[in-house]
């Protein structure tokens, strides 16, 4: 119980200490004292509930989040108070849906007996982008309503990750041995391999006419990776390479600015301040920030990023604190995405494994794009860092899987396989 | 399954770690290179936010700094033009130059911060960069910038023990305080008022003499020989001629050099030969980087190569008295003077005496050493006897001074082209204990003697005055 509380006071120190600094450099003026402390108060809220209530799931998952959560918010309230004004909202409401999740969904194995319903869903709210959507930095994947926001594709994660861990724990041994012999390669046959198809295809195909190619390689190396999971087939991964080949290639041949995001991902020094511009200032914020930092709020980056509060935090968090801190930062989402596994392998059901497997690639995945995007690794996509980047639908749907990931951790603690010999009879 | 977990888990790790690398490339490997490049303006937004440190003479006297007025900072050079374009400027708009922009990095107080000062720019968001002490002295700086004023050229005084830069003055010059105003007034003036005439190359004339001295020693050649100078002499077709075709009759070393007889060192040069010419001026510092705060371009004998392995004998002959292609900045002259007076050791010169942080600790002190050694104690001496005659008796006999024994040499150099020849004076004072030396030019001015003599007088002068003062 002190342990779990420890945590806890652990994040709420950065988030002070971060806050504080700010205050004391001038840097914002109300301090954000009323909303960090609203949001304090929800996380040991938060914590209270768990041990009244006996959560038995992972006990680090959510004190990471929320430390990567409190790190995000203080450099949100140091580059742009405005925006950190509505995070912390976010952030809020984010926290109290994933109590909520955790609560209401009592068994989250109801979710699998869906599985076409969020296949469809995923579908549909990617048409009704694409036909009502608005575009905003020359990708249609936002709503508008009542003057907010909103990015459906965020939800279409969930809708996506549910219906791929439904469909796989019905089809995995199909997927795995085949029932068509080609040759020495035994394929499944189309009516088992169709629902995944279509789906991949027309996924991909509606967020490519979106032109959120970011979204669009995140989605595909998920259905990737979640695939050779639940199959544990080498061919699966073998076929996705000539795949991302030719799609790329015609992604660059189709797309202007997938020709120009390549070329300034090769040479951003010839064009540094027109179309590589966010790439090379991204690099002098990353580079100018050293082993140490400049500190919090001297940084530059912060003024001369395009996007900082969005896709480019992370520069500025490497700028102001440097290598160590950005080193920091990784290793949250590293642990982050190892405990996913982990509550993978404990799972007791098929679908809880496969379901969770797939978080743990989702929220992998989307770090490693955009990370490496920011360090001149990849070419640059635009995707939110999850839980740090500025951003209300990012922040909603990830709570929504942390919720669920919470579930199937606290109900593999229960299994009769965790219990003792002896004290099984007992538990049932 | 678990198995295939556990596979995209490394993978997953792995990438994170490939991802950790390039934060170690871009962050250490990349950091100072990517702080260069012209699209980073993250230098310049530094800067701002922090108040660029002072610069001092060596007594304290202040020579440039920042004062927080309402509309921002201002950087002020309280004795204006005096100290220009040695100082130089620091703008916004026009960039920096002179020791303003090569010594940046230590007035903003961002070289090699210390750990301690890396937690403390951490927490202090206006900070205050470190202040310079010169080792120049505005006193004799002052003198030296009135009696070059209104001519072309420079003057720079050291000291030769130490070789402590105590002058440096270049004529036109310009006022860095209002630079921003007057900068196209000041890039169409005429002579470059920007460029520091105390680094630039021309020919030297009749004081290279002194670097010939030494080949001339080294082939150990009999200095008490007599030569009898009949005006012009021709070597290999070329004529050699004194200046105003003057017949100097029988001389020996001293008395040639006394004389600024051209056509024995022309002679006698070659006797030494072309080789011990050649050492002789690398070991004065030619085809060599002079290790100094500022720039100085290297010394040349060549047009094509700074130090060539060998010479035509009619550019040899020519190169004995600083003519043909020998091109030497008025600074490095300084400094073979000065390694004349110290027995014949060059030390290494320097114009920052020391670096305080803003809280006023020491964070470096200049120690004087030894740069080069042309000379032998004996030799340095035998030159000096000979510049001590051309005070007494010979061609710098303007620059003599009363109360102590001053020993110089002139030179008239051709500029190639037309205009009046540049007036060259080399000296240093007192000659039994040297504590100044000096080297002035003025461009187009004519006779060593009768242009640049007077401008060296003043300035050992008082030289002598001040450091009779610190006695």
């Amino acid at each position: 119980m002190l342990h779990r509380l420890s945590l806890r006071v652990l994040t709420l120190v950065i988030l002070w200490m971060g806050l504080g600094v700010l205050k004391l450099d001038d840097m914002n003026e109300n301090g954000f004292f009323l909303q960090g402390a609203v949001f304090s108060f929800l996380i040991l809220a938060g914590a209270l509930f768990e041990i009244f209530f006996c959560y038995q799931g992972d006990p680090y998952l959510l004190p990471v989040v929320q430390t990567i959560l409190a790190i995000g918010l203080v450099f949100l309230a140091r580059i742009n108070p405005a925006l950190a004004a509505d995070q912390f909202i976010w952030a809020n409401l984010g926290v109290i849906i994933y109590y909520a999740v955790f609560f209401i969904l009592r068994d989250y194995r109801k979710l699998g007996e869906y599985q076409y319903l969020w296949g469809m869903l995923a579908l549909l709210m990617l048409l009704l982008t694409l036909i009502f959507g608005v575009t905003i930095n020359g990708a249609t994947s936002w709503f508008r309503f009542a003057g907010v926001g909103f990015q459906p594709e965020e939800l279409v994660k969930v809708a996506l990750l549910l219906f791929l861990a439904s469909y796989l724990s019905d089809n995995k041994e199909l997927l795995r041995f085949g029932t068509i012999q080609v040759g020495k390669i035994s394929l499944p046959d189309a009516k088992t391999m169709g629902p995944f198809v279509f789906i991949g295809v027309f996924v991909l195909g509606l967020l490519g006419a979106q032109k959120s190619l970011g979204t669009a390689l995140v989605f595909f190396l998920l259905m990737v990776f979640i695939l050779y999971v639940a199959t544990e087939r080498l061919l699966y991964l073998m076929v996705s390479v000539p795949l991302v080949m030719v799609t790329g290639a015609a992604g660059y041949f189709l797309f202007d600015h997938v020709r120009v995001r390549v070329a300034t991902w090769i040479n951003p020094w010839v064009d540094a301040s027109g179309g590589a511009y966010q790439i090379s200032q991204s690099i002098f914020a990353i580079s100018g920030g050293r082993l140490l930092g400049t500190g919090l709020g001297n940084g530059i980056g912060a003024y001369q990023i395009p996007n900082a509060d969005t896709d480019f935090i992370f520069s500025v968090i490497a700028e102001e604190i440097g290598f160590i801190g950005a080193m920091a930062v990784i290793s949250l989402f590293i642990i982050i995405v190892m405990r996913c596994f982990c509550i993978s392998i404990r799972a007791t059901d098929r679908f809880g494994q496969i379901l969770a497997a797939g978080i743990g690639i989702l929220i992998g995945v989307e770090a490693l794009i955009i990370l490496a995007g920011v360090t001149k690794m990849l070419p640059l996509t635009g995707l939110p860092l999850p839980w740090m980047s500025y951003g209300g639908s990012s922040m909603v749907g990830h709570f929504l899987l942390l919720g669920i990931l919470a579930g199937i951790s606290h109900s593999s603690a229960f299994s009769v396989s965790q219990i003792p010999i002896g004290k099984q009879a007992d538990a049932l | 399954m678990n198995n295939g977990i556990r596979k995209i888990a490394l993978i997953m790790v792995f990438s994170f770690v490939f991802l950790s690398l390039g934060l170690v490339y871009w962050q250490v490997v990349k950091a100072d290179e990517m702080l260069d490049n012209p699209a980073n303006r993250r230098a310049v937004y530094l800067e701002e936010r922090i108040t660029r440190g002072g610069i001092f003479d060596r007594n304290g006297v202040v020579l440039a700094k920042t004062e927080q007025t309402a509309d921002g900072k201002v950087r002020t050079y309280p004795l204006g033009e005096m100290f220009e374009p040695l100082l130089g400027y620091a703008t916004v708009k026009y960039g920096s130059a002179g020791l303003e922009a090569t010594e940046a990095e230590t007035l903003l107080g961002m070289k090699n911060p210390s750990i301690l000062r890396r937690i403390q720019n951490t927490f202090e968001l206006q900070r205050t960069g470190n202040d310079l002490i010169l080792t120049l002295d505005s006193r004799l700086q002052e003198t030296a910038y009135q009696s070059l004023q209104g001519k072309t050229g420079a003057v720079v005084a050291i000291d030769p023990q130490n070789g402590d830069v105590l002058a440096l003055v270049s004529q036109p010059s310009y006022n860095a305080g209002t630079i921003e105003q007057d900068w196209d007034k000041i890039i169409t003036k005429e002579d470059s008022p920007l460029v520091n005439h105390a680094f630039s190359m021309f020919p030297p004339g009749s004081i290279m003499k002194v670097v010939t001295s030494a080949a001339i020693f080294q082939a150990g050649l009999d200095t008490t020989e007599l030569y009898d100078c009949e005006g012009s002499t021709v070597i290999n077709g070329q004529t050699i001629q004194e200046q105003n075709d003057k017949a100097h009759g029988w001389v020996n070393y001293d008395l040639a050099l006394a004389y600024s007889c051209n056509t024995y060192f022309a002679q006698y040069g070659i006797k030494a030969g072309v080789n011990h010419f050649l050492e002789a001026v690398s070991n004065f510092g030619f085809g060599r980087d002079i290790p100094f705060d500022l720039y100085v371009p290297v010394s040349s004998i060549t047009r094509d190569d700074p130090l060539p392995e060998d010479l035509s004998l009619n550019l040899f002959a020519e190169s004995t008295f600083g003519q043909g292609q020998v091109m030497v900045s008025p600074f490095h002259m300084a400094l073979i003077t000065a390694g004349v007076a110290n027995d014949g050791k060059i030390m290494v010169p320097h114009l920052i005496n020391s670096v305080l942080d803003s809280k006023q600790n020491s964070i470096y002190r200049r120690t004087p050493e030894v740069w080069l050694t042309p000379l032998s104690k004996e030799e340095a001496e035998k030159i000096t006897s000979g510049m001590v005659l051309a005070v007494n008796k010979g061609t710098a006999s303007p620059g003599a001074i009363s109360g102590a024994q001053i020993a110089a040499k002139t030179g008239s150099a051709e500029p190639g082209g037309d205009g009046d020849t540049h007036a060259w004076y080399i000296a240093f004072a007192p000659a039994e204990n040297p504590k100044i030396a000096v080297a002035v030019l003025v461009e187009h001015g004519g006779t060593g003697g009768g242009a640049a003599a007077p401008i060296a007088k003043a300035v050992i002068e008082k030289a002598l005055e001040l450091k009779e003062g610190e006695n």
